[in-house]
């Protein structure tokens, strides 16, 4: 159900409340999606004329899960606050007095509801906490991390329901990792369609028995991000170590991503820095160039009075990898009616070049 | 666990839920009670089966929502009083109802029962939960309910039962278990209950059935006493009368002899005057059975002698009836009315053995004699006409007369002895005739008669 929709349904006096949740609501650590509102359905008598809706589910993202709970007002006395039924989480019931949203609820305000969400789920978190005493293994997985400012206050557990038949406990930690995003390139993140929200990575750890033997990390990165480094299957990151632990494993992982940022940094620097010196070394014969993001590069070159094109392809992890030259005529066409190129890889390069020594040498394979 | 709830107390329940504009609750009252169910069996030993009903006599809807706790769920001890009043202690449960919601209890709610659990005191408080469910197009409304025992850590739902809603086409009406807490009901039950119930609770005609019966016991009882009774005499009545018989044979064949002789011997002089034989033996006989009946106090303890056995006709070719002989004046002491038995005295409700049967014609010998003649004397009040005697003639009874006679003659008497027309000439025949079973043997050997005449002339004073 799109929030339009939603807010159409819900009954008016409600209707400020919702529509804070649904336009603005971001709750816990992913919050590339707003919160989620379906099932709207009403407490009146079917005979009361709509909109009148006043319950409704909500979808909420918590440790890799969704959580919907139920959420029920009186479409006759908007001024009380709602009711809450926590779906299959029969049993968490947080203490009222941790909840001063509710114990102070003021239909008034537009943000009371999302306020509320929110001190939920962070009551939610701690009973989520409070299970994985049921196993010592996590719980020390859990303190250890918990101890470490750089993580301890960027968690979400999920410890989940034990397999009736096995017994099996099994838990998720989601880690936001504190990874600098803030210096890559506005031209990387420029491309997703959507409002990227913010630059997140988030690493989910999944044990599928307490004893953590069967451990399943994933790395989740809001989507510019994922854009900027190349792709989801540019990043791989180590599997988890057996044995090992949480503490050990999320800053190595932590610091592979940092590495890989600072990585397409640099690399973005190089780039400019490669364009650089080829617009000096060839200023006339450039046709043009990637201005933003540096790219691609296009020379208009003479040889003995043979005018040919060189394109210059400049690979995301450049240096380190090697630009693309590609050699097109200007005269001829190829039986497919495409100008004449020639692709050239293979030519002397070095990464460790300068951008100055790379355009001197580079004038050789155009030869 | 079971519970159940009564029909209409559901449905008001339903009513005020549906009513609302919004989501309803309110209290539910009754009471909790254990039922042991103790199973014997040849394969097992006997084991006891302890069972906890819940039983919902009637609800308490709250005015509003948010009547007795706050936003945070606390709940005001104030605001609950004030609410229940003194129903508090009948409480053993609260229900909510919403609609288009799951049918699990809710945040608030569970908050809230836990305290209710704690302030009412009931370890074992319901919930019911009420969710309604309507259909996108409206066209099916389901009402759903649930009861939540949350206190329990397993079987938290117990399924309540309705009594009588479901298919009643192949089962009785239920009656249920669950009171009528009505006031209103209690005050009508209480005002017209008098005339259906007596002091101890009992319904009154039950009792005057059981009345009835043991009446008719008794009857039976007594009945069969006097049967025995009135066969020893009869019995005795008979050897006496084989042992006149005997002697009337020898005084004939002594006569004869005598009479062969004076013949004789007359033949030789005359002939000599013959007597009578007869009447002295039949006076003598007279003389012997008639009875004494001295006057008796109780009339109430009559054994009412029926006279199983004929009357018994003397051997004579005419017999005179003992009736007849007795048949009496005034002076003769009869029961007219018959006294009630001597069974348990039983208030006379005239439906029951309706009195109107005709008396029986002069029976029995002596001690029925009196009581018969009196009978036939009484017979006036019942107006029924005064069946001659019918005996044949030998001695023997005829039998359906006699007990039809006998069961006549008790109701006669049961009747006779409420319509006292003839009252003192009745009564001082009744009273006498109460000692007739008891004076038997002494009548007879006193041989006077009161006032008997000896001759045939009681005869003709037979009945009146």
């Amino acid at each position: 159900m799109s929030p339009e929709v939603a807010l159409h349904r819900i009954s008016p006096e409600l209707r400020p409340l919702l529509c804070s949740v649904v336009r603005n609501g971001r709750v816990g650590l992913d919050s590339t999606n707003c919160l989620r509102v379906t099932d709207l359905k009403t407490g009146c008598t079917s005979l009361t004329p709509g909109p009148c809706c006043d319950r409704f589910k909500l979808h909420i993202p918590y440790a890799g899960e969704t959580l919907k709970w139920d959420i029920i007002f009186n479409a006759r006395y908007p001024e009380l606050p709602p009711d809450f039924i926590f779906g299959e989480d029969a049993e968490f019931l947080p203490e009222p007095s941790e909840l001063p949203h509710l114990v102070q609820w003021d239909a008034g305000n537009p943000e009371c509801l999302l306020q509320l969400v929110k001190e939920l789920i962070q009551q939610y978190h701690h009973y989520q906490c409070q299970r994985l005493r049921e196993s010592s293994r996590l719980l020390f997985e859990y303190d250890s991390l918990l101890e470490d400012p750089d993580y301890g206050h960027n968690m979400e557990i999920y410890a989940g329901r034990k397999n009736s038949w096995t017994g099996e406990f099994s838990a998720r930690f989601l880690l936001k990792l504190p990874v600098d995003f803030s210096n890559i390139p506005v031209y990387l993140l420029k491309d997703t369609a959507l409002d990227p929200g913010e630059d997140v990575a988030l690493l989910s750890v999944s044990f599928e028995d307490a004893e953590a033997t069967q451990v399943f990390p994933k790395l989740y990165l809001s989507p510019s991000i994922e854009h900027a480094l190349g792709g989801s299957s540019a990043l791989h990151i180590p599997a988890f170590p057996s044995g090992g632990c949480l503490i050990d494993y999320v800053p190595q992982v932590c610091q592979l991503l940092t590495n890989k940022v600072q990585y397409v940094i640099q690399g973005y620097h190089k780039r400019r820095e490669y364009i650089a010196a080829f617009l000096s070394h060839f200023g006339m014969g450039v046709v043009e160039y990637d201005a933003e993001g540096f790219t691609k590069l296009t020379l208009l070159l003479m040889w003995k009075d043979f005018c040919f094109l060189v394109h210059v392809d400049l690979p995301l992890y450049f240096p380190r990898d090697q630009p693309t030259l590609t050699f097109q005529s200007v005269y001829h066409f190829t039986n497919s009616g495409q100008l004449y190129s020639q692709v050239q890889k293979s030519y002397p390069y070095s990464p460790r070049w300068d951008g100055n020594e790379m355009a001197k040498r580079a004038k050789n394979p155009f030869k | 666990m079971a519970a159940s709830i009564s029909g209409y107390t559901f449905s008001s329940v339903c009513y005020h839920s549906a009513n609302s504009n919004s989501d309803h609750e309110g209290f539910l009252l009754g009471e909790v009670r254990q039922e042991e169910t103790v199973s014997i069996s040849d394969t097992q030993i006997s084991t006891a089966e302890l069972l906890q009903v819940v039983e919902i006599h009637n609800h308490d809807p709250c005015a509003q929502l948010f009547s007795f706790y706050d936003y945070a769920g606390k709940v005001s001890e104030e605001n609950l009083n004030s609410i229940l009043k003194d129903r508090r202690k009948n409480v053993i449960g609260w229900y909510r109802f919403r609609r288009n919601t799951q049918q699990q209890m809710s945040f608030r709610e569970q908050i809230i029962h836990k305290q209710l659990t704690q302030l009412l005191g009931v370890p074992d408080l319901v919930f019911l939960l009420f969710s309604f469910i309507s259909t996108a197009n409206s066209s099916t409304h389901a009402l759903e309910y649930v009861l939540f025992r949350p206190n329990r850590r397993y079987n938290q739902r117990i399924t309540l039962t309705i009594p009588n809603l479901g298919n009643t086409s192949q089962q009785e009406y239920k009656v249920s278990s669950v009171p009528n807490t009505s006031l209103n009901y209690a005050k009508v039950i209480k005002e017209h209950g008098a005339e259906f119930f007596d002091k101890d609770g009992v319904m009154k005609d039950i009792r005057t059935i059981f009345q009835v019966y043991s009446a008719l016991q008794d009857k039976v009882q007594a009945v069969c006493a006097e049967v025995e009774q009135s066969e020893r005499v009869k019995e005795k009545i008979q050897e006496d009368v084989n042992k006149l018989k005997q002697q009337i044979a020898l005084r004939k064949r002594k006569t004869e002899e005598e009479e062969r002789k004076l013949c004789e011997a007359q033949n030789a002089d005359s002939h000599s005057t013959p007597e009578e034989n007869t009447e002295p033996s039949e006076a003598s006989l007279l003389s012997r059975i008639t009875f004494h009946t001295p006057s008796a106090p109780e009339r109430s303890r009559i054994m009412f002698h029926t006279p199983s056995a004929p009357e018994r006709p003397s051997t004579s070719p005419n017999p005179p009836s003992y009736a007849d002989l007795l048949t009496q004046d005034d002076s003769l002491p009869s029961s007219s009315s018959s006294p009630p038995t001597s069974a348990a005295l039983l208030p006379r409700p005239q439906a029951v053995g309706s009195p109107g049967h005709p008396t029986p014609g002069p029976l029995g010998m002596g001690l029925g004699l009196g009581l018969s003649l009196g009978l036939s004397a009484s017979s006036n009040p019942v107006t029924t006409p005064s069946t001659p005697y019918l005996g044949n003639g030998d001695g023997s009874s005829s039998d359906s007369l006699d007990r039809q006679a006998a069961g006549q003659e008790d109701d006669d008497d049961d009747d006779d002895d409420d319509e006292d027309e003839d009252s003192s000439e009745y009564e001082n025949l009744v009273s006498e005739a109460t000692h007739l079973p008891m004076v038997t043997a002494s009548v007879l050997a006193q041989g006077r008669p009161a006032a008997l005449s000896p001759d045939g002339d009681a005869r003709g004073s037979q009945t009146t």
